[in-house]
């Protein structure tokens, strides 16, 4: 049969954002895929250079919709490794219980997201009302529901209300009896095994190659998790575990990745109890900031999709000289031909959902 | 290999200067453009280096200054007692008459996207790569914003 360029999107329900996915397909079967991105390009690094250090917060809250605080806490890190700020103890243990919370909600946005790509749309119902709970955790220090600005250069904006310790550990309790109650309704679902099993697969050493991370890096095997491989914050302090599925006939596939997410959440849960446990008193923001800064430095995170890296070059002024972002999708995005190819054209809502694409980020 | 042996086999290779710990799990250097592909080939290779993390381009007037990050996520280079992996920063200063140096996306797939960016917002010209276009700005833009020297047409206020 003749081979044919289709190209799906800027305005397609696969994409998850602005971007278009061009596959060449022989018949039914992917031959060929050329990503191209851009559609959301807002040149957040060149205006990051005319703004001050304290003002890019913002900029940063806007690079992923759905896990808009752990961006800004990459960017005030580095910044703080720029500035060599100390942060005092209590504010770190509530920047990590509010990126797990940003985690669960960006993972749950996710989960509800590809539900539908799969046909199932009561998932994307039930996993948005529980994304809900979260976001009411995440309004009541911060004030908002989406972009927070709650974490600042030496600690975060003010402390965690009264009441929140209860509040938090009331919807975790509800939400893993959900869990469990979803994992009769997916991961025992044959239908939604038979979209998922044994799509969209790669091996590790690909998938490091290709500069794949996060999720779907674990997802194939590799025990690689910057919470505690480049421990930021407090992570090396709280009991978790990195999630991995075990190398066995289905693992490297859609489901695999959709039960490292399922299984995060969990863990994400167990490390929020674990700094309610620990969390000393004190000051929540440094007393000495400083607004100049000279030199290089650079920090990486793990966000909720992957690997994030900002590096910072500062020449003694108020405004960074030079930012640069590094986005986990972007690279993840450019492997998809390696990760697209022999699969059928049905199968791609189902391999680029799982993937978890954010397309904010990717932009920049 | 522990970090600290790692750093002195470094100071051996071909066009490494100033190689020092900058954290307890970052190696940074200085790398010449001559000898940048032969030194990146025993990175991946003799290292174990499989992660390309990422690729900057700074406009330093008058050259361009490129840094590479690289990550060792199967610890064949470790931290004694830290389960920290190990990153190395490698600078590379490039002329701003011939900002051109050879691509590393063969030996990294990862690195394909960095180096068309690289070159869509800072006009690096990487020798050898494949698909060299403009990643994020549409094609036909002319010139490369993130240069110093770029010039805006509309009018810039003073925040």
């Amino acid at each position: 049969m003749a081979e044919m360029w289709i190209s799906m999107g800027p305005q397609h329900p696969m994409t998850h954002g602005l971007w278009t996915l061009k596959v060449k397909v022989d018949g039914e079967t992917i031959v060929d895929a050329d990503p191209e991105l851009g559609y959301l390009h807002r040149s957040v690094e060149k205006m990051g250079e005319r703004r001050k250090y304290f003002m890019n917060t913002t900029l940063t809250d806007r690079l992923c919709y759905a896990s808009s605080t752990t961006w800004t806490h990459c960017y005030v890190n580095t910044v703080e490794e720029l500035m060599k700020v100390e942060v005092p103890q209590r504010a770190k243990y509530i920047r990590t219980i509010m990126l797990e919370l940003q985690r669960l909600a960006s993972h749950l946005m996710w989960a509800g997201a590809y539900m539908p790509d799969l046909g199932h749309i009561t998932g994307a119902l039930y996993f948005w009302r529980d994304r809900e709970l979260f976001l009411n955790l995440l309004e009541a220090p911060s004030g908002s529901r989406l972009l927070y600005n709650y974490i600042r250069i030496g600690g975060v904006k003010r402390d965690l209300p009264d009441g929140f310790e209860a509040k938090t550990e009331r919807v975790m309790k509800l939400f893993e009896q959900r869990l469990d109650e979803y994992a009769d309704l997916f991961e025992n679902s044959k239908i939604f095994r038979m979209r998922t099993e044994d799509v969209g697969k790669f091996t590790a050493s690909q998938a490091q190659n290709l500069g794949i991370t996060g999720p779907n890096l674990r997802g194939c095997g590799t025990k690689f998790d910057l919470r505690k491989h480049d421990a930021y914050e407090i992570y090396d302090e709280v009991d978790w575990d990195i999630q991995t599925r075990e190398a066995g006939p289905g693992y490297g596939d859609c489901f695999s990745r959709y039960m490292v997410r399922i299984d995060e959440m969990k863990e994400s849960v167990r490390i929020i109890r674990d700094c309610f446990k620990k969390m000393p008193a004190g000051p929540t923001l440094a007393s000495q900031i400083p607004v100049r800064a000279q030199g290089e430095a650079f920090r990486r995170t793990e966000d909720s999709r992957g690997e994030a890296l900002m590096y910072v070059v500062g020449d003694g002024s108020d405004r960074p000289y030079r930012w640069k972002i590094k986005s986990p999708m972007f690279t993840t995005i450019s492997a998809c031909p390696h990760y697209l190819k022999g699969y059928k054209v049905a199968d791609i809502p189902a391999i680029m959902g799982s993937i978890d694409i954010c397309i904010g980020e990717t932009d920049k | 290999m522990e970090i600290t042996s790692f750093k002195q086999k470094l100071s051996s290779c071909e066009g490494v200067t100033e190689v020092s710990v900058i954290r307890d799990n970052v190696v940074k250097l200085n790398l010449g453009n001559k000898e940048s592909k032969d030194f990146f080939i025993k990175l991946r290779e003799d290292y174990g280096f499989e992660h390309c993390s990422l690729i900057t381009a700074i406009d330093n007037q008058p050259e361009f200054e490129l840094v590479y990050h690289f990550s060792a996520i199967n610890g064949s280079v470790f931290v004694k007692n830290s389960p920290s992996a190990v990153m190395v920063e490698v600078h590379v200063f490039l002329e701003r008459d011939t900002p051109t140096i050879e691509s590393i996306s063969d030996l990294w797939g990862g690195a394909n996207w960095h180096e068309r960016e690289a070159f869509d917002m800072m006009g690096i010209y990487f020798i050898g790569h494949p698909d060299l276009r403009r990643v994020l700005l549409p094609e036909g833009f002319a010139g490369h914003p993130l240069r110093k020297d770029y010039v805006y047409e509309i009018h810039e206020e003073e925040w």
